[in-house]
This record gives C-alpha cells, structure tokens and sequence, in this order.
C-alpha cells in the first residue's frame, strides 16, 4: 500500500496521536492503530491536567481536528496489531480490524441507545455507571460513532437496534478483519494501564466499598462522567467531607510495580483540588513515603498545600479496614514525624495506583526492561518508542517524547530510503 | 528528631552496620521509610512503632541507641514485615540480626560472644567439650568401650557426668546474672525508665503465662506455622530439664541409679519393697523422658521444613540461626538413637552417647551466647516493656 514510506504509530492516546500528527504534518504517512473505539487514550478520561487545571478535551479537540484536516493520517480503532515481520524500510504489518457493527452512516443520533435493551460497566467511567450494549464511548468520541460490545450484544436475534436507526448504520453481520500493511518504520506508543488495585489485598480495594482509585476519582470529578461531576463516594453517593489519599498504591513496591510511576503525587495534589473546591468544609489527607514533584512542580505542590485543608502527612498507609456501621474506610498508618502509628477513619479513600506499561501483557514486539517499559537503547532498526509505553511520565513529557519520535520515524525513514 | 532545633550528633559505627549485612541483613539498605512495616505489624505499640525506626536506626548504625531498644525483643519474627516490604528490605531478618547482636554485645564472658556468634568457629564450640571429656576420661582410666550389657554409667561414670555439668550449669548462671543486669540497665533509660518496680511480679507472671500460652506468636500472619514449631521445641526442652533433675533426684535423694533396677533388693527403700511402686516411678519417668524427646524432635523437623517452605516471602535465616537448628537436632536425635542402641545393646551406643554429650555441652554451656539466650533477654525485655507500659498484649 505505502512501500515503506510510512510511520506505524502503535496506540492513539495522546502521544501516538502527537506522534502520528507531527509527522504527518511533517509531510509523512501515518497510521494509527488503536484498540478502543476512539482515539485520546488515558487522556480522554481525565478532568483536568495538572499544573494549569485545564480540561484535556480541549487539547484533545485541537489534536482531533488536525487529523481530520490532514489526509496523510489514517487511523484504525478497535484494531490491534497482531504480527510484524521485516526491517526497518520495509515492515510488513498486519493488523486485527475488530467490527464496530455501527459504519460511516452513523450521525450519533442515539435512537438506537433508546432501543437497545442490554446494559453493560462503562468501562470508560471504570464500571462506575452503565452503558447500553451500543454506546458512545464518551462526550466527545472521534470517531464520532457509536459502538457494539460484542461480549453483551445478542447480535441479529435482538437487532433491536438496527430496526431504530433511520440511517442504516448498524450492521450486525460485521467481521474481524485482517489488515496488511507495508511501514518503514514504526512507533509504540502503547501507554499504561491503571495497576490493578485488587492486587493490593491489604488496601482493601473491592472490599472496602469507599475506597476508590485515582483515575475513578477523575471519571467523579469530570463533568461528563458518572456522577456528572459530584465527587460521591461509592456506598451511600454521600459526598465525602473528608478523604485520604494513598500515595504508592502499588508503585514503588517490588510486590507490585517497581518502579516509581511518577504523576500520582501531582494526580493526588491535583485531585485535592477538585475535592476542595467541590465542598469548602472538605480536607484531603494525603499519606506520602515522599512527595515527588519535581522541577516546576514544586511551585503546584506550594500552592495546594497552602490550603490548610490540603493535610500532607508522611507513612504509607499498609492496612485499610472498613467500620461496618458507617460504612467509612480506617487507614491505619505509622505518621512517621509524629512517632505514632494510628487509625484515620474517613469518608472516602483514593488509592494512587500508579501506572502499568500496557506493552508488557501484549508482549509487542519491543524488547522492554525489566518494569516492563520499553527501552530507548538496543531496539532493532525503524523501531521506536514515544511516551509512557517508553517510561512513567506525564502529559507535558509524553508530548515532548511524541514529537521527539515522530523525528526519529521520519529518520528512519529517510536513511532506509537511501540504502 | 525532636521538633526543637538543636544539633544531634550520630555517630554510626560501620563495622556495626556490615556486622548486621553479615549475618542475615543483607539489603538493610534498601529501606526507603515507609512504615509499611510498623503499619502491618500487629505486635508494635502504637507509640514509636517497630520496626521502621529500627531499620533506620541499623542503616544508620546507631549501635548504641539500638543496644538501648525493648522493642527488638517484642518482635517474634513474624515476618509479616518482610511479606509487604515493598523494598525487600526483609525487616524481620534485620531485627533478628539486632538479637543476635545484642545477645553478643551483653555476653559475658564477652569473647564467648564472639566464639558462639561466629558459625565459622563453631566446630571450636564443639571441640571444647570432646576434648574436656577425653582428658577426664583418660585420667580416670576409662577412654574405652566396656564389656558386656550397655551401661552408660560403665563409660562415662555419673560421678564424672554430673559435677561437669553441675558446674557448668553454675557458670551460666553467673553469667546470665552479669549479662542480664548489663541488658536491664542498658534498657532502663529515656524514654521509658522506669519510675517504680512494683510492676515487676505482675508483670514477670504475665510474660510466662504469654510465653507458655504462644499469645505474641498467634498474632503472626505471614509465618504462623512456626507457632505449633516453636511450642513443641519449647515444651520438648522444659520436659528434658524436668527429666535431667527427675534423674538426679533419683541418684541423690533414692540413691537410685540408672538403669533403675526394679529387683526386689535394689529398689530404693522410699518404695517401702514394693516393686510395683518401683515399677510406677520407673515407667513414669522413662515415659516423660521420652515423650519430651519425642516433642524436641518433631518440633525440631518442623523448624527446619517450615524454614525450607515458600512462604511467599523469603527470610535469609543467618547462619547463626542454622547452626543452633541444627545442633538441636543432632542432640535430640543422638539422644534418641544412644537410648535405641543401648537397648539393642549394641557397643556402638558409647560413641553415640559420647556425642551426644558434647551436644547436651554445647546447649547447657553456651547458652548465655547462643540463640538459645533468647529466652532469658527476651522474657526479660517483655517483662520490662510491661513495666515500661510498652507492651500491648
């Protein structure tokens, strides 16, 4: 199809889509392949960015809109790369077309919603609310179409939907496909996954019902997520006066992630503020081994534990026990500079889980260290990394990453087609 | 660490520090201080919890301060802490090495500290007693396997078995007496000198009634198993005393001899000639020697398999600990197997007893320096940490 002349950009969240469009705009083919239905990744589930407090939809609209504009970026969602072979100059790709069931036709109307009898965990707001077996990802979804979990519809013998849609766009009999492509070279930009808080037996997540994690604290806070933007805790939708904040929930921890994965002291500072400003009477607590805000970060840190009502205290919190009457969460936690170890019984708790390298459970083809992140040196030929597929990093850093590989893409590219 | 600004001055004692790493220790190091493990340790007080200090404190090498700490004794090695440690930093073997240390530090005599924690001398802990027990033997005349029915007392007379023991058994207390009053004036100091001592029956009776009942054991989670372990060892070796001093009531007091003849003429004149009395006293007190073995041994194998089990976490025993596993072993099963030989009447039952003796030395002798010596600091720091209102049981 392209003969070696285009960059394979593995994953659409913010950095493959930085990727893809940086290099785009450089005047190169690019292709995105993306295994949700909708390209923005992690980033699309947040409310806000830190530092600046700004919502990503706005950056993520921006981004949208640049590939729209620019025929050189072709995207495939619900798609995963299934095999590689070749060299750099030459990557014969194949790539696994998962069906939509919904075509181009689809205005997102939302009439077939309406009929749709089957629900499903919106998997986009962590199984906090309920979707209809065809549904829009979220709010602002690019592509703009709804989608079938195939794992819930019964397929033609409900068709419910399909007698709904006045535009023809639903097609139940839609197949997996296989997709060929030739690149020459290719970019993982596969991200992270939030680790897994039921791994962590001891913190109670899944047992204790008012302990949640950081990025459902996210999906709470953003006004297009479950609650509409009121921070509820889960047993009683009560909204919590006082909640702590677990830093390291699972990062930093050999029994679990390793490494340190870097955003969850400025995710829980961040998220401080939302509670904050959600209810003035509120105080966050947030148990540290440290605080990691580096550079910049620092002045963040500053300002929000200014707040009196923003308490920093120094333990990691190993135990979480819940009272049975109240329902409310108890940490238990050595407060290191106080020289005691206590009970802090809360409204709510949020776990910081920190960041899993999606790379390593799809065993990509790209030799990653030990923690599971793909390494910038030793890598064959044309192959690349851009993001947190390559290390645990931020929004801002991912970007710079993105672009950064975008060049090497283009490099690659150039120097192949000389040989 | 106090709030108030001073200068505090640490002095770290290095060669304290690569002392722990050696015996057990190894990634002391690595501690980050997180608390995770004061936090999932249900044996620390809730004032200054254990053991996140301690592991700071031996990075640090702050000998002194830690040579001053009740709480290395409250630990029961658990290992809950290392299960979590995120850092691998293995806290429960940390605080083991501080035992070990400080059983050392308080020795007295103090080379004997340094002869018994060294594994690699321990082959000189047990030639001492194989080469005492030649020259007495020799100079008696008696350095040979006798003739006829086993009899022990024909190769190694009581005469001879006894005041050796009798007065050894007198150096460790002389020596536990000097020991332990250097441990309780080390531990009675700030933070928590005692104001009173009326606390101290009370609370030495209750610290025997939780040793005896395992109370500070069932609080573990990651290593329960060690609990039914340690109690069998525990009660095996109290038996084993009882026995030791059942017998030589018999000598001294009935003048009755092992092998205990139950004929008519030779029964002690308490039994009034009656040979069922005889017959009773006897029985009962093979049957409790021997059941009291019986609880070393199995006790002892399941030290050492729970030790080999995965328990999901990894504890690096030092050697100090394997050696005293093992030498408890080799005495009970020499014990055991002199007693089988004997009745066999096999001759080689002589070497056997033979050995078996230098390990019963090795036990009796060096128990103020071995890890054994844990019982005496240990229900001695529990009692002060009870005083001290610093235990939580």
């Amino acid at each position: 199809m392209s003969d070696g002349k285009s960059i394979l950009v593995i994953g659409g969240g913010i950095s493959g889509v930085t990727t893809a469009i940086e290099a785009a705009e450089a005047g190169y083919d690019t292709y995105i392949v993306e295994k949700n239905p909708y390209l923005g990744g992690r980033v699309a589930q947040l409310n806000k960015y830190f530092p600046k407090l700004c919502p990503p939809y706005c950056g993520l609209e921006i981004n949208f809109r640049r590939i729209r504009q620019n025929p050189k970026i072709r995207f495939y969602t619900l798609a995963e790369v299934e095999s590689v072979s070749g060299s750099e100059g030459n990557f014969n790709v194949s790539i696994k077309q998962n069906p939509r069931m919904v075509n181009n036709k689809c205005t997102a109307c939302s009439k077939c919603v309406e009929a749709c009898p089957v629900e499903r965990p919106n998997s986009f707001n962590f199984g906090m609310d309920k979707t209809k077996a065809i549904y829009l990802p979220h709010d602002m979804s690019f592509p703009m179409k709804y989608v079938i979990d195939p794992s819930v519809c019964p397929g033609t013998s409900c068709a419910k939907c399909v007698g709904a849609c006045t535009y023809n766009a639903i097609d139940l009999s839609m197949k997996a496909e296989s997709v060929k492509i030739n690149v020459g070279s290719i970019v993982y930009a596969t991200g992270w996954n939030p680790y897994d808080a039921t791994k962590m037996e001891n913190l109670g997540f899944g047992k204790v019902k008012n302990v949640i994690t950081n990025v459902m604290m996210e999906r709470l806070a953003a006004i297009n997520g479950p609650t509409k933007g009121v921070i509820q805790r889960p047993s009683d939708q009560k909204q919590p006066k006082n909640v702590a904040f677990v830093q390291c929930a699972g990062s930093r921890d050999e029994n679990h992630l390793k490494h340190c994965s870097g955003i969850c002291c400025m995710a829980t500072l961040k998220q401080a503020t939302y509670l904050r400003e959600s209810d003035s009477a509120s105080t966050a607590f947030m148990y540290y081994i440290d605080l990691r805000t580096p550079g910049k970060y620092e002045d963040f840190l500053k300002k929000v534990s200014s707040d009196e009502n923003v308490k920093l205290i120094k333990g990691k919190v190993a135990k979480i026990e819940e009272d049975p009457e109240t329902m409310d969460p108890i940490l238990i936690v050595e407060d290191i500079l106080g020289g005691k170890k206590i009970r802090h019984q809360v409204d709510m708790v949020v776990l910081a889980t920190g960041m899993e390298p999606s790379a390593k459970a799809t065993g990509a083809g790209i030799k990653l260290d030990s923690d599971g992140f793909a390494l910038t040196e030793g890598q064959m030929a044309g192959v690349y990394s851009s993001g947190v597929a390559k290390s645990p990093n931020d929004v801002t850093t991912s970007l710079q990453d993105a672009t950064a590989a975008a060049l090497k893409g283009i490099q690659s590219l150039v120097s192949a087609g000389r040989k | 660490m106090g709030a108030e600004r001073h200068s505090t001055v640490l002095t770290p004692d290095v060669g304290f520090v690569k002392g722990l790493i050696g015996s057990g220790a190894d990634n002391l190091k690595r501690c980050y201080q997180c608390a995770t493990c004061s936090v999932v340790c249900d044996l620390t007080p809730q004032d200054n919890p254990f053991p996140r200090k301690e592991m700071i404190m031996a990075q640090w090498g702050l000998k002194e301060a830690l040579s001053k700490d009740p709480d290395i004794w409250l630990c029961h090695n658990c290992n809950d802490c290392t299960k979590y440690c995120p850092r691998g930093a293995r806290p429960g073997d940390v605080i083991a090495a501080l035992r070990k240390s400080a059983i050392a530090e308080n020795a007295f005599p103090k080379f004997m500290g340094k002869l018994i924690g060294s594994p690699a001398l321990t082959i000189i802990a047990l030639a001492v007693p194989v080469v005492l027990f030649l020259i007495i033997l020799s100079t008696g005349g008696y350095l040979q396997i006798p003739e006829g029915q086993v009899v022990f007392d024909k190769f190694f007379p009581i005469h001879y078995v006894d005041p050796i023991f009798i007065t050894v058994a007198t150096l460790v207390l002389v020596s536990f007496v000097v020991s332990v009053r250097k441990f309780w004036n080390r531990l009675n100091v700030e933070p928590y000198k005692l104001l009173a001592y009326g606390q101290f029956m009370p609370s030495f009776i209750e610290t025997l009634k939780e040793i005896v009942a395992h109370a500070k054991f069932g609080k573990c989670g990651a290593n329960k198993d060690r609990t039914t372990a340690h109690r069998l060892v525990l009660f095996g070796f109290i038996g084993l005393f009882i026995t030791t001093n059942w017998a030589v009531f018999y000598l001294y007091v009935f003048s009755w001899a092992s092998p205990y003849s139950i004929e008519a003429d030779k029964i002690p004149s308490v039994f009034g000639g009656s040979q069922a009395m005889a017959a009773m006293a006897y029985g009962a007190f093979k049957i409790f020697g021997n059941v009291s073995a019986l609880l070393l041994l199995i006790g002892g194998i399941m030290v050492i398999s729970n030790r080999m089990k995965d328990r999901g976490f990894v504890s690096k025993t030092s050697s100090f600990d394997w050696t005293f596993a093992v030498i408890i072993l080799l005495l009970v099963i020499t014990g055991i197997l002199s007693e089988m030989l004997r009745l066999s009447n096999l001759p080689i039952a002589y070497p056997m007893y033979f050995a078996h003796l230098v390990f019963v030395f090795y036990i009796i002798a060096y128990l103020p320096f071995s890890k054994l010596a844990h019982m005496v600091y240990r229900t001695t720091a529990i009692t002060y940490s009870k005083m001290a209102k610093r235990d939580i049981m």
